[in-house]
């Protein structure tokens, strides 16, 4: 019986659920090419069997993902090394600016992918479809050869009438006079007879093929679909749009809670909706406790892999409710606000080695990063210092990183000074540290780092305890000349983030000062430019600025929004 | 030493500098200017090889011409196991020489097509393109139902064979003459695994493969 | 789609001159080949030289011979080509390494060859190598009318055809052409004198090109064959992914792709296009 649920029309209808492939057409470490009503669209299942479909369009150049690598967790464009989380597709590394954390705004456009009835289906439709997946009653559905057409969809689909009446067809509309019959049996044969079931059934339908694609050589060729090139930022400035997602809350589900050492409890946090941003190492999360306080913590997650966030809390000792929150009040199963992630810690990635020095919990950022360094075959040295084996965090991950990793238990402050000498003795061009820890500690490895001759920017440190880097730049109002707003820049803010953070729409794309997205017009006052995207003359007249990376160099800057 | 007159870009030159890297035999590079200076079909290149083509090997008094007759002889002579040229298998031996001869409609068709589209070489384009999807589409068919039976490989044996280095650099280098290789999933998944093979070399537009995880589902324990 | 067959009609693109083949190629029986959107004929006569017609308008269009190409022109042409003053050094080696054919728009091909953030991925061990990705700040700027990328600097394990070794590598860009890029390094053996390394794309069509790449060497070494075959190395690892990328006609509009302060080169190329009216070969920015 053939049970063709498509008819002429609906085959061109981009808001319905389409076949794309067998599920075995996307392996591990391997990325599918396909293309549906006329988008190419690059397929890859991730190590956690996640599937992901996406474009067939890097975000940089626009060169085809299908001839990238699927690395598991990211993928791999061949052309810059750019790399893209499973799930998000957000970007989580640019390799031609190793310390710079790439914007969030860098995503790939996703649709969504179901597995069923042994075929991978997608829609690509905005909204979700009116109709859902064909959903038939099989059991135990049996997947036949897909095979490729060369004939419209709605030709093929009127032949498919006459075929073989014991499969169930769906045609992949490919493009104008391109399409795909995928095949189904309602049961599955005995193993034995598996083979010849599909070799009757690729046979029976090449038989259909090739009349098919007689009676289409005859016809005269249609014009192919054409998909109308979008830009990647649509956003307008000024029009109301929901907040940037910088400080966008997303919920997430405690789906797990587990003491990972003496006083440090780990959070598994799952997405309720849309997939979670694809974390970078050394990011951290806002994290809204049930008792109204915000605290952050950094994010393990190794870089891309955002199936869940993983964070791990020390209950402080004199907790004002934070820590203690989490560790006594919060529970499995509850549902909390964060924010999506921010990177002020990022990792390169250009080393030709690097040094991991983590004091108590100032472990959590550096535990990402060594899973991001030997995920990628990067050389690296973890030092984990502890106050006992009880007390260290993780203790199983820290193991799989084998010898990479080395414990520092119950060391006396000068028995950590020694151990610092000992890690820090023998400078290296070619190398980066990272420092994560308590105050004191931190300061004697930074003042150790120097005295061996480090230089400054082989140094990179985080306070644990939310203490953001000072930056030398100055704090100056900004003035908005249309809505009448007043703000404050502080050292370290950019105009974009201050600006969104009072809820005025700003379109970005770099937020590097490359790309010109987010130029907005100067009234009056002496900006800065430290873009690259202004030519010499805009920049003299002074009337136009980046507002992702440039500043004022008075007190006062009125911009024309 | 073995010499190799050998053009970076020429399929047939890289399917040597593949199956002896793989076999992992020394042999010295003779470049020929084949393009602009067509130097393989001098006078002086013609006394090496009549027909004024590329690749030719020389190995001590023994020259040879002919990229699929070259790779017969490599392995016969360099392969201590015995695998990529089988001789002791008649079944085998002949599904290698089959799909040798399939190599060949695929430098005709694929090959030629990419030769059109860099170079200017004349030939008939939709025909050479039209020939290579019909040889694609066996292939991709072949190699889907050497997957249901467990194998990755053109012939039926659980290694690779001269076969699956013949057939791959023209099979790869595909888009170069305008043949896409997106209707042929079953096919692309078998380029990755050449690509991974021990010993595999690149050239320009053949890149290694994403190397395989581990283990099946390497997401450890949080 | 049909689009990519018109004919030019941008008076900046018309009223230059255009590569059309390298001078060792030209024959008395004449080639055909194609150049913005006309079929074009060309060749050399024994008396009379080098010659292209345009088969379209069926007219002779003018002619020249510069740095060992013929190049034409279909509107009014300029007095002069760009200048290469160290073409007219006594000791360079002044060679053609090959004209290819690209599936891709000539904007396309002359960013590509601006950029070095690929050199690790695309020239492995070459011209670059992970894990020095690092492309450091340098100054791209519109100077005289053409598009110069000054202090530009990567790392690179195998520089030239002559380097033995890998080191820091100083390059300087120039476009002097929409559709040609020259670039300028260090001779390896005398750091005072540049080596010059050129692409001039004919562009045949909106999406199609015939790339002529022309080498202009300080080097007593190295056989022609050794540094056509370098030259030839490298643009055959480009090509593949020019023709990999989508669209084949250059986005003016800075936000269709996604650019990066590494990219400030191909920044100042694209506005510079923009400003002249440029609209064959691009999508024009809205």
């Amino acid at each position: 019986m053939t049970d063709n649920l498509q008819t002429d029309k609906l085959l061109l209808d981009a808001d319905r659920w389409f076949p794309i492939g067998r599920a075995d057409d996307a392996p591990f470490r391997h990325v599918l090419q396909t293309k549906l009503l006329g988008r190419e669209l690059a397929v890859w299942r991730a190590d956690d069997g996640f599937v992901n479909v996406w474009d067939n369009r890097c975000l940089h150049r626009g060169v085809r993902l299908t001839v990238g690598m699927n690395e598991g967790v990211e993928l791999r464009c061949l052309y810059h090394g750019w790399r893209y989380a499973s799930r998000d597709g957000g970007c989580t590394y640019i390799p031609a600016h190793p310390a710079d954390a790439p914007a969030q705004t860098i995503r790939n456009r996703t649709f969504p992918a179901v597995e069923r009835h042994g075929l991978i289906w997608t829609t690509l439709g905005d909204a979700a479809p009116a109709e859902p997946l064909p959903e038939l009653a099989l059991d135990d559905p049996f997947a036949l050869r897909s095979l490729p057409f060369s004939a419209s969809p709605a030709l093929v689909n009127r032949h498919l009438d006459n075929a073989d009446p014991t499969a169930l067809f769906f045609v992949q509309p490919v493009d104008a006079h391109e399409c795909v019959v995928h095949s189904v049996l309602a049961a599955t044969p005995p193993a034995h007879e598996q083979i010849s079931v599909w070799r009757h059934h690729a046979d029976e339908l090449t038989r259909v093929r090739d009349a098919v694609e007689a009676i289409a050589a005859g016809l005269p060729a249609p014009e192919p679909l054409v998909v109308a090139l979008e830009r990647i930022e649509p956003q307008e400035q000024g029009v109301p749009m929901p907040r940037a997602r910088s400080d966008a809350e997303l919920r997430v589900r405690v789906a797990r809670k587990w003491s990972t050492a003496t006083g440090v409890v780990a959070l598994e946090l799952d997405s309720i909706g849309d997939p979670l941003p694809a974390p970078q190492p050394g990011s951290h999360i806002d994290v809204h406790l049930p008792n109204g306080l915000v605290r952050q913590y950094s994010l393990t997650n190794r870089s891309g892999d955002a199936a869940s966030y993983v964070i791990g809390v020390k209950l402080e000792p004199n907790s004002r409710g934070g820590s203690s929150c989490i560790h006594d009040v919060l529970r499995e199963g509850d549902v909390v606000a964060i924010s999506a992630p921010r990177n002020n810690f990022t990792l390169r990635r250009d080393a030709a080695d690097t040094i991991l020095i983590a004091g108590g919990i100032g472990l959590t950022p550096l535990l990402a990063m060594a899973e991001t360094l030997q995920a990628g075959g990067l050389s690296y040295s973890l030092h984990a210092f502890a106050q006992s084996s009880e007390h260290l965090a993780f203790a199983d991950r820290i193991e799989n990183l084998g010898e990479a990793a080395t414990t520092h238990l119950g060391r006396s402050p000068a028995e950590t000074g020694e151990a610092l000498d000992s890690i820090l003795a023998t400078p290296d061009d070619d190398a980066h540290i990272y420092i994560c820890g308590p105050g004191p500690m931190l300061d004697a490895a930074r003042s150790r780092a120097e005295g061996h001759g480090w230089p400054d920017s082989s140094v990179h440190f985080e306070y644990f305890r939310n203490d953001t880097e000072v930056d030398n730049s100055s704090a100056f109002t900004l003035n908005l000349a249309r809505s009448g707003l007043t703000l404050s820049v502080g050292p370290g803010e950019t105009i974009l983030e201050v600006l969104r953070s009072a809820g005025v729409a700003m379109p970005s794309s770099c937020e590097q000062g490359a790309c010109g997205t987010c130029v907005v017009g100067v009234v009056s006052g002496v900006p800065v430019h430290q873009d690259v995207y202004l030519n010499p003359t805009e920049r003299a007249a002074g009337d136009r600025i980046a507002t992702c990376v440039s500043r004022s160099a008075d007190d006062n800057l009125v911009l024309d929004l | 030493m073995i010499q190799l007159y050998n053009y970076d870009l020429s399929v047939n030159c890289y399917k040597q500098r593949l199956m002896m890297s793989i076999l992992d035999v020394e042999y010295e590079s003779i470049p020929v200017d084949f393009f602009p200076g067509w130097e393989h079909k001098s006078p002086e290149f013609k006394k090496i090889n009549p027909l004024g083509h590329i690749p030719v090997i020389v190995d001590d008094d023994y020259t040879l011409r002919d990229a699929h007759a070259i790779l017969i002889y490599l392995a016969a002579k360099y392969d201590p196991t015995g695998q990529w040229y089988p001789t002791g298998d008649p079944a085998l031996i002949g599904e290698v020489a089959q799909w040798m001869l399939f190599a060949e409609g695929t430098t005709n068709t694929a090959s030629a097509a990419r030769l059109h589209d860099n170079l200017g070489y004349a030939f008939d384009i939709d025909e050479v393109r039209a020939g290579a999807h019909r040889l694609f589409r066996v292939l991709d068919e072949h190699l889907w139902f050497r997957e249901r039976e467990g194998q990755d490989w053109i012939c039926a044996a659980d290694h690779p064979t001269i076969a699956d280095l013949a057939i791959f650099p023209d099979v790869m280098l595909s888009e170069e003459g305008g043949i896409s290789r997106r209707p042929y999933p079953a096919l692309r998944r078998w380029t990755d695994r050449v690509r991974r093979l021990d010993g595999f070399t690149p050239m320009p537009g053949i890149a290694p493969a994403s190397p395989l995880a581990a283990s099946p589902d390497p997401r450890t324990t949080r | 789609m049909s689009d990519a067959t018109r004919v030019c009609t941008d008076p900046a693109i018309l009223d230059l001159w255009h590569p059309v083949a390298a001078v060792p190629e030209l024959t008395a029986a004449g080639d055909t080949s194609m150049l913005l959107g006309s079929q074009i004929a060309y060749g050399t006569d024994e008396t009379d030289g080098p010659w292209v017609h345009r088969l379209d308008a069926d007219a002779p269009v003018a002619v020249r011979i510069d740095f060992g190409f013929l190049w034409t022109c279909f509107g009014e042409p300029p007095d002069a080509l760009f200048d290469i003053p160290e073409a007219a050094e006594p000791d360079r080696r002044i060679l053609n390494a090959g004209s290819i054919k690209v599936a891709t728009s000539a904007p396309r091909a002359v960013e590509n060859f601006l950029d070095m953030g690929h050199f690790p991925y695309v020239h492995t061990g070459i011209l670059g190598a992970e894990p020095r990705t690092e492309v450091v700040e340098y100054r791209a700027a519109l100077e005289n009318n053409e598009v110069w990328a000054h202090d530009c600097q990567f790392y690179q394990p195998l520089a030239s055809a002559s380097a033995a070794s890998g080191q820091m590598t100083d390059y300087t860009y120039r476009v002097p052409h929409p559709y040609c890029v020259l670039l300028y390094k260090s001779v390896p053996t005398d750091p005072s004198r540049r080596d010059v390394i050129g692409l001039f794309v004919q562009a045949m069509t909106e999406e199609t090109i015939r790339a002529h790449n022309f080498l202009c060497m300080v080097d007593e070494t190295t056989s022609d064959t050794g540094l056509r075959r370098f030259q030839q190395m490298i643009f055959s690892q480009d090509k593949p992914i020019l023709e990999n990328q989508h669209p084949k006609r250059l986005p003016l509009d800075p936000r269709i792709e996604t650019p990066i302060r590494a990219d400030q080169s191909a920044i100042v190329y694209r506005r510079w296009l923009t400003d002249m009216g440029v609209t064959y070969a691009v999508i024009p920015a809205a």
